[in-house]
């Protein structure tokens, strides 16, 4: 289906890798240092990277970071110990997603598939529709529907969900989402969010947050139909 | 500055208050008698000459007795003084002699202003002599509260603290016990204690619960032979101070006053900063608790990453894999249930050697049996850890922990694996250092460790996820190896990458000998 880089340097976790994701049909490499996974993007173009944030070499958020100078490739970050600040700065980096340790291949292969349909051919801001799903997001008439029903949304919540249809199956930090769709003078108001995101849950008909999927501590993502 | 020491009887500053008085009447006698015996001697003196001189001449001499009385008896002995020299001078010096009556009118005003000039002159001296005193006092006073007040800022722990002031405080008010009473849990409690202690009901009488009223405020309050004084700072009371004594002049209450405000200031800034104190280490306790946390957790989901990556291929039965692929899968588990079981068994080893339960089971043991069984220990079936032992032939056995030495050696070599490029394997290797140590040495040819990182790496709570090879496996082979009483250090290796060493005891003397003698033996 796709071919996917792994970088991290516990060699058990690349061979258990390998073979979970080549039986989900995955065309696999693997790296166990940072300079050897930025060495293999630049060379072999790997089309989705899994990425281990704690590297003998490189720091993980620094390997974000460069990719990101030159590459457009989507980026799941493993993460072990659940820190939520370490996520938030990888996604802040340039990672699209993260997934905590552990977890099994259905949570990963969610992940990848989800950033495949992100991949910025696909949808870019130019876009003047972007559809997911039984969603509709058409940004010239500013207008929202979902199974061919006109959606009500006041401005601000249609930018909200604007925004993440644009970054469709990517988490979006609160940060991110806040100086976007509110302004650069926001970044920490998060409980201005949680009331635009309920009012938009509402709205979709989405009250268990299936379509606009919560990140805990870190975001929101719009998930992929 | 002087910092005088302030123990009972031994400060010539601290005299006693009370005495004042007392001293004041011995040298009103002294004067007097002074003044008496100098008006005999100048009458003596005088007498034969007195058909010679003017009545005036007599009566300006006899000035010098009067103020010779005042300087050393004050007023009093200034007045003993004047009616001495006032009787000398009517009777031996005005005529007729030897009577009391005054003859001439001329020698009226002459006895009279003697008398007024005398009382005059006594009157100013004494005052000055009184102002003088007084003077003397107040300097003393201040001296005093100085001396008090420098306790109060010295560096000492406050229960300390506390009986030193209480201890000074006896001499330098002249009290006979003080007593300095804390707020606690249960009314008040008795934390300072000098001279006679109050007995039960006094303090059952300044305790809150008890029935009896207490009055206490800036003023002191009295009760029996003992007051009280609230100690205040910041608006709230903080303290009370006990003194037994005898009731005090103004000034005394007045210094008291001042001593205590110093006081419940010094109370409460010694307070504030053992709460700070207790504050910092609470947080550090608290920040130690969640790295460990963290650490561990780390350390857990490693392995249950592999352990859930490679059951959830196995039973998605979307997606099977190979017999081949399955076998790998299952080996990688198990391997991995090794590794969760290995680190809480180090985990608990860890908890015992802190705890100080750890007894070290020393045994004989040949180090190539502990290399071969540590890298056993890290081996991922099928295939065996790239692991190169290099070990000479004739090396020493040692006496260590065989099951601690295992596992810090399985650590070292996990930990270098993990870091070392896949081409390139690990080397094992040991050497005889003199006294018969044995140093074993794990080698990879991965990044090296940076020397600002060479001890924190070795510590539980270092930074993870940041690409350091730290983790709770180098902390307990570190804490193993210390336990056996020897050296554990990371240095670079000659070949690039890092090279982890440690020093493991010889078994005992005879083993040395046998491996020197085996040598021996081998040479022509």
């Amino acid at each position: 289906m796709a071919t996917v880089l792994v970088v991290d340097d516990d060699r058990a976790l690349l061979r258990a890798l390998r073979v979970g994701l080549a039986a989900r049909g995955h065309e696999v490499s693997v790296a166990v240092t940072g300079e050897e996974g930025l060495s293999k993007i630049a060379l072999s173009s790997p089309e989705v990277v899994v990425l281990d944030l704690g590297l003998p070499d490189l720091d993980g958020l620094e390997v974000c970071r460069r990719v990101r100078q030159w590459s457009d490739v989507p980026v799941i970050v493993l993460s072990a110990t659940g820190l939520e600040e370490r996520k938030v700065a990888a996604l802040d980096g340039g990672a699209d997603d993260y997934v905590t340790k552990p977890f099994g291949m259905a949570e990963l292969e969610a992940r990848i598939r989800a950033a495949l349909r992100h991949r910025p051919a696909e949808v870019t801001p130019g876009d003047e529709v972007i559809t997911t799903g039984s969603l509709a997001v058409d940004f010239v008439h500013h207008q929202v529907s979902l199974d061919n029903q006109t959606v009500d949304l006041t401005a601000r919540e249609f930018d909200l969900l604007a925004f993440l249809a644009r970054n469709v199956g990517k988490v979006c930090t609160h940060r991110m989402i806040l100086s976007q769709v509110w302004g650069s003078e926001y970044g920490s108001e998060t409980e201005y969010l949680r009331v635009y995101v309920y009012r938009l849950r509402r709205k979709l008909g989405d009250p268990e947050g299936r379509l606009v999927r919560t990140a805990p501590g870190i975001g929101y993502a719009l998930e992929p139909g | 500055m002087a910092v005088h020491p302030l123990t009972p009887g031994t400060s010539p500053s601290t005299a006693p208050v009370v005495d004042r008085r007392a001293s004041t009447r011995r040298t009103a006698v002294a004067g007097s008698v002074l003044a008496i015996v100098l008006v005999a001697v100048l009458a003596a003196v005088l007498v034969p000459l007195r058909d010679h001189l003017n009545v005036a001449t007599a009566a300006l001499v006899l000035v010098v007795p009067v103020v010779a009385g005042v300087a050393v008896g004050g007023f009093a002995a200034g007045i003993v003084a004047t009616v001495t020299g006032f009787l000398a001078y009517d009777f031996l010096f005005i005529p007729p002699y030897s009577t009391l009556s005054v003859g001439a009118a001329q020698n009226w005003t002459a006895l009279g202003v003697y008398a007024v000039v005398m009382v005059v002159v006594a009157r100013v001296v004494a005052r000055l002599d009184a102002a003088r005193a007084e003077a003397q006092y107040r300097a003393g006073s201040v001296r005093r509260l100085f001396d008090l007040s420098e306790l109060l800022v010295r560096d000492l722990a406050v229960g300390e603290l506390l009986e030193t002031i209480v201890d000074a405080m006896v001499p330098a008010f002249a009290l006979d016990g003080a007593a300095l009473l804390l707020p606690s849990e249960d009314g008040l409690e008795l934390v300072a204690s000098a001279g006679r202690p109050l007995d039960r009901e006094e303090l059952d009488r300044l305790s809150a619960h008890s029935a009896v009223p207490v009055t206490i405020g800036r003023t002191a309050a009295r009760q029996g032979d003992v007051q009280v004084l609230a100690l205040e700072a910041s608006g709230r009371a903080i303290g009370l101070l006990a003194l037994r004594g005898p009731a005090e002049t103004g000034s005394d209450r007045d210094l008291l006053g001042a001593f205590s405000n110093h006081l419940a200031l010094a109370l409460e800034r010694s307070q504030l900063r053992e709460q700070a104190v207790r504050a910092r280490l609470l947080e550090e306790v608290d920040r130690l608790r969640r790295s460990l946390v963290g650490a561990v957790s780390h350390d857990l989901r490693t392995p249950l990453a592999t352990i859930k990556v490679a059951t959830s291929t196995l039973l998605d039965t979307g997606a099977p894999v190979g017999p081949q692929d399955a076998a790998e899968l299952v080996g990688l588990v198990d391997a991995q249930a090794d590794r969760l079981e290995r680190l809480v068994s180090n985990l608990l080893d860890m908890t015992r050697i802190q705890s100080g339960a750890l007894e070290l089971r020393r045994r004989r043991v040949a180090v190539a049996d502990l290399v071969d069984e540590a890298i056993a220990l890290v081996s991922t079936a099928p295939e065996p850890a790239p692991v190169a032992v290099v070990m000479p032939s004739h090396l020493p056995d040692v006496d260590v922990d065989p099951v601690l030495v295992r596992q810090v050696l399985a650590n070292l070599v996990d930990n270098a694996v993990r870091h070392a490029p896949e081409s390139e394997p690990v080397t094992v290797s040991a050497t005889l250092r003199p006294h018969g140590r044995v140093e074993v040495a794990v080698e990879d040819r991965g990044p090296g460790v940076a020397a600002d990182e060479r001890t924190t790496i070795f510590e539980m709570f270092n930074r993870r996820e940041a690409g350091g090879r730290g983790g709770l496996g180098l902390a307990i082979a570190k804490a193993f190896v210390e336990a056996h009483g020897e050296r554990i250090w990371v240095e670079d290796a000659p070949t690039g990458g890092a090279r982890f060493c440690l020093t493991l005891p010889p078994a005992n003397q005879d083993a040395t000998d046998v491996v020197v003698h085996a040598a021996g033996r081998g040479a022509p």
